[in-house]
């Protein structure tokens, strides 16, 4: 049944041979080179203030949901990184080689990319920055933000999340293994089908593409249920869902969206994977194989994946614009309607993806109208902020200017994607840099919220800010890039520019082209003021109070910074939508509760982390079908799901006067500080 | 309310125009439509970013506007409880819902004109004469014009007479491409298995480059077809030269030049005695089965001058 595979294989390294390391290649030896050093430089300090046991016990085995949201923010920060440099790779590529008599280096005809290894990076770009950067460090921010949010002492499951976390950073590994053994996709981030199927992608390329993605979005998929969870069964006493902020209410609709688009996604890639191991016609274009079902179940997942995306990041501009308006949101309940209207069109829209494939004028008119509805609520949104704008008082800190101009790349965002979505000018431009240019405006304003919500979070957690005049250097090298970048992309969309091209055929887009890598330099300007910004923070450490921004609304911003492990200790009582501006007015933001409870905590726990690296063994064993590998990896899975399901650790608990002990001096409850061993609950004292 | 919305419309013109009139758009492909399809495309492209100018320009204005009036130290008016207004949560969902509506109507009405299949704007215009059918295969990473009524084909080669309606039945051998010609016809998909139609008229004589959009694999750079529109004396002696060409396309021919190719330079070739049915026995082929794989080694070698260098796939 299995399929016959082009090359060696061995029954102990599968399809693994000296050959698939590139150390022919001087970029990836020099890439090695680089990602070696930084991995011993990190071990060799951990072992040299012996932090091994520290890391061990208080982060990878850790369930709090704070921890687990840095590490989320920091795989997701390394990804974005890495992805920045795939993109700044395909400009540079697309500068030189430009018409027949472009010179070449690095053993390419033109350029310095041939293209076996520019579709590499132009598919590793897009599957990272949507799939590894942009949904993990969202998902970083919800889940640090939402359980304070909403008074919760944890997620609900916190076991849960930690292997969500893990099953991720197993995903992201695995394609950044690509880059040293084997080779990654070339068939772009949507896996243009057939382009995927064997015939025509024969080496291990997708199946790294596609085994990344499944184990990550499993990941994926059971955050979904365990943020669902939490903000219906855990918010405070007193917050009504009338009182909830809007930012939980995006991670609701969001998080709905995840749980019901991302198994279509795990179905359409695991049909794929029976294509390729088992040789199925799915998706083939012949014997009875439909490959427009691949096209139309992967947008089905993908469109809504846009707005899992985007809607975050809508709700961190809903946080972030009052507090520095010095106001309430505008149009609370409308901006909630518009969230949902949001989400539940984002099921109907799919199509837009592909209005060429000649489905005719009725069903293109249909998912036309569809997309243009999504203009209904997003403009809500947008009015909502302005007038959330009008008359306040407004401060530019970091957080404000991100959010501002994410407001901005939403306006040119929009007004293309109108363009877009009318099915005549989609003919003319469809499959061209002017919807790229249109997309990064969207991915960008999520960016943009991304760091504006870093920002704006980072000293609740940390317990100092983040440094504000290395922040507005970052800010505005990184939008005037943007600027330069997507104004040059959206002309040469108009110029008749299409996507994915290793060789530029025209020379006329030239200026353009250098207009865009231009701006590529000021972002690599922008990532040096992004990491002096976290140096000089990291150097200063000036502690904060408990609301560092002093116009703050929110339940989060009531606890201390940096926030106690046990979030707060005693669960508040909400009064108000804007809770923290209320008991501000009421002169209640610095009350202190009198007496202390019993906290019940979950204990750490490494069954995540180990299910997590048995999944990378498993997606390594299928990648190279080394089928002993895969095969005893996805048993010791079960094993361990299995020991864990008999584990009887109910937690342990805080006596009263420990959490009063910690309540004065902070420092010893923050996130970074080791906590002592304690021991579990019995099963007569959780009763 | 004292916002005075209307002074500023005006204003939502200005960046069309400035586009227009402000630099030179000779690279602008898009911005100089030839055929009555095309035409219809760029006048949607430019109704639709003047009706959304309306709505964005404004707000964008306001935007800037709040954010100056409103900073601290202005000492504007504030007024720190104020978050809702039912006349304006009407507009802020009434006027998109305006604008939605009215590109909805726009929508379908472009939509049915530059239809490929079947624009509703040719069927207003008829042409004189009956339409002009060209089969088109895309291969790797190759397109393969066949003329049925003229019994001859061309690689990378679109030669049609001016005044004339011209009608496309596309496949594709291996992958799937999307088969464009900026100012000239839609885009269009070019499916293995499985058939699509474009349609577009021919006013003026000129050259023009047509593309694959979609990406095919590591040839897909190189994957450029010439188009002429001709005088009806040079289409028939371009036919007359394409027939006197001493290859004939019969399926067996084909299959042979279908094999993965980079054709640098797009270099045309001609056949001679093209085989009638050769585009429905593509498609049956392709649902059939047939494939036309491309190795990894090929894929290497695409444009590198590692490994033996680019003799191997390209012309």
């Amino acid at each position: 049944m299995q399929v016959a595979i082009q090359g060696p294989w061995s029954p102990l390294l599968g399809r693994l041979t000296l050959s698939a390391i590139p150390y022919t290649n001087p970029i990836l030896v020099g890439t090695f080179a680089v990602a070696a050093l930084i991995a011993l430089v990190v071990a060799g300090a951990v072992l040299y203030y012996k932090k091994l046991g520290y890391l061990w016990r208080e982060w990878l085995t850790t369930v709090d949901h704070k921890k687990i949201g840095v590490m989320y923010i920091i795989v997701g920060l390394v990804m974005f990184f890495r992805a920045f440099v795939d993109g700044l790779m395909m400009r540079t590529q697309q500068a030189m080689a430009i018409g027949p008599h472009s010179p070449g280096v690095l053993g390419a005809q033109h350029g310095y990319l041939p293209p076996f290894h520019f579709d590499q990076v132009y598919s590793a770009h897009g599957t990272i920055m949507i799939l590894f950067a942009a949904t993990p460090l969202l998902t970083g921010l919800t889940n640090v933000v939402v359980p304070l949010q909403i008074g919760a002492r944890d997620m609900a499951f916190p076991y849960m999340n930690a292997l969500s976390l893990w099953l991720t950073t197993a995903g992201a590994i695995l394609v950044m293994l690509s880059l040293f053994v084997g080779d990654f996709s070339s068939a772009g981030w949507v896996g243009l089908i057939p382009l995927t199927e064997l015939p025509y992608s024969p080496g291990v390329g997708v199946d790294y593409w596609m085994w990344a993605i499944q184990i990550s979005s499993i990941g994926t998929t059971l955050n979904a249920i365990n943020m669902i969870v939490t903000i219906i069964k855990m918010r405070a006493p007193g917050m009504g869902w009338f009182r909830v902020p809007v930012f939980t209410w995006t991670t609701l609709s969001t998080n709905i969206i995840g749980l019901t688009a991302f198994p279509i996604l795990g179905v359409v890639l695991a049909l794929l994977g029976a294509d390729r191991y088992l040789g199925t016609h799915f998706f083939t274009a012949g014997n009875g194989g439909n490959l427009m079902l691949y096209t139309n179940m992967f947008w089905i997942w993908g469109h809504p994946e846009v707005y899992f995306l985007v809607l975050p990041a809508f709700g961190i501009f809903s946080e972030i614009i009052p507090t520095f308006s010095e106001k309430p949101l505008f149009g609370y309940t409308t901006m909630v309607a518009a969230t949902f209207a949001i989400a539940g069109i984002s099921w109907a829209v799919w199509l837009h993806h592909f209005f060429t494939m000649g489905a005719g004028a009725d069903v293109n008119g249909f998912f036309s109208i569809a997309t243009m509805l999504v203009g209904i609520p997003t403009g809500v949104k947008v009015f909502n902020w302005m007038f959330t704008l009008y008359r306040g008082r407004l401060t530019f800190t970091t957080p404000m200017l991100w959010a501002l101009a994410g407001l901005f790349l939403l306006l040119v965002g929009g007004i293309t994607g109108m363009m877009l979505a009318i099915p005549a000018i989609n003919y003319t431009v469809h499959n061209s840099v002017f919807v790229i240019a249109h997309f990064h405006c969207m991915v960008l304003l999520v960016a943009a919220a991304i760091f504006a919500g870093v920002v704006y979070w980072f000293p609740k957690v940390f317990g100092f800010q983040l440094d504000e005049k290395n922040g507005l250097m970052f800010f505005w090298s990184f939008i005037t890039a943007t600027a330069i970048v997507f104004t040059a992309m959206f002309a040469l969309g108009f110029q008749g520019e299409t996507r994915r091209l290793d060789y530029i055929f025209n020379p006329a887009w030239r200026p353009m082209l250098w207009t865009e890598e231009a701006g590529m330099m000021l972002y690599l300007v922008s990532i040096f003021y992004f990491l002096r910004m976290l140096y000089v923070s990291l150097r200063d450490r000036v502690p904060v109070a408990s609301d560092p921004w002093g116009t703050a609304r929110t339940l989060e911003f009531l606890t201390h910074s940096p926030v106690p492990f046990y979030n707060f200790a005693v669960t508040p009582q909400v009064n108000a939508r804007d809770e923290l501006a209320w008991r501000r007015e009421h002169g209640l933001d610095k009350a202190q509760p009198e007496a202390f409870e019993p906290i019940h905590m979950p204990s750490n726990t490494g069954v995540p982390i180990i299910i997590g690296m048995l999944s990378l063994t498993l997606g390594f064993g299928l990648i190279w079908r080394i089928w002993w590998m895969a095969g005893f990896s996805l048993l010791a899975i079960i094993i361990a799901v299995i020991i864990r399901s008999f584990d009887k650790n109910l937690g342990y608990e805080l006596k009263p006067e420990e959490v009063a002990a910690m309540e004065r001096n902070l420092a010893t409850a923050s996130i970074i500080a080791e906590q002592p061993a304690r021991t579990p609950l019995t099963e007569a004292e959780a009763h | 309310m004292r916002l005075k919305l209307s002074a500023l419309k005006p204003l939502a013109t200005l960046p069309a125009l400035l586009a227009l009139a402000g630099c030179d758009t000779g690279n602008y492909r898009l911005f100089h439509p030839l055929t009555a399809v095309a035409k219809v495309q760029w006048w949607a492209t430019l109704f639709e970013a003047g009706i959304m100018s309306l709505i964005i320009v404004p707000t964008a204005i306001l935007i800037a506007w709040f954010i100056w009036r409103y900073r601290k130290s202005a000492n504007a008016k504030y007024d720190p409880a104020w978050s809702h207004s039912l006349v304006l949560e009407v507009l802020v969902w009434g006027v998109p819902l305006v604008i939605v509506a009215i590109c909805s109507l726009i929508s379908i009405r472009t939509t049915l004109d530059v239809e490929p299949y079947a624009p509703a704007v040719l069927a207003k215009n008829p042409a004189d004469t009956a339409p002009l059918d060209i089969d088109v295969i895309a291969t790797d990473w190759q397109w393969l014009f066949i003329y049925p009524q003229q019994h001859v084909a061309a690689i990378d080669e679109l030669v049609v007479p001016e005044n004339s309606v011209v009608h496309l039945r596309l496949t594709s051998t291996a992958v799937v491409n999307d088969f464009f010609i900026p100012q000239i016809a839609p885009m269009i998909d070019v499916m293995p298995g499985m058939r699509t139609e474009d349609t577009f008229d021919t006013p003026d004589p000129g050259s023009y480059t047509g593309f694959s959009a979609d990406f095919s694999g590591a040839g897909f750079s190189w994957m450029q077809f010439h188009t002429h529109i001709v005088t009806p004396a040079g289409f028939g002696a371009w036919v007359a030269q394409a027939a006197a060409s001493p290859v004939q396309l019969s399926y067996q021919e084909f299959t042979k030049l279908a094999q993965p190719t980079v054709n640098e330079g797009n270099k045309p070739s001609y056949f001679s005695n093209a085989a009638s049915n050769l585009f429905d026995n593509v498609v049956t082929a392709a649902q059939a089965g047939v494939v036309y794989p491309v190795p990894d080694n090929v894929t290497k070698q695409v444009a590198s001058l590692e490994d033996g260098g680019t003799a191997a796939t390209t012309k």
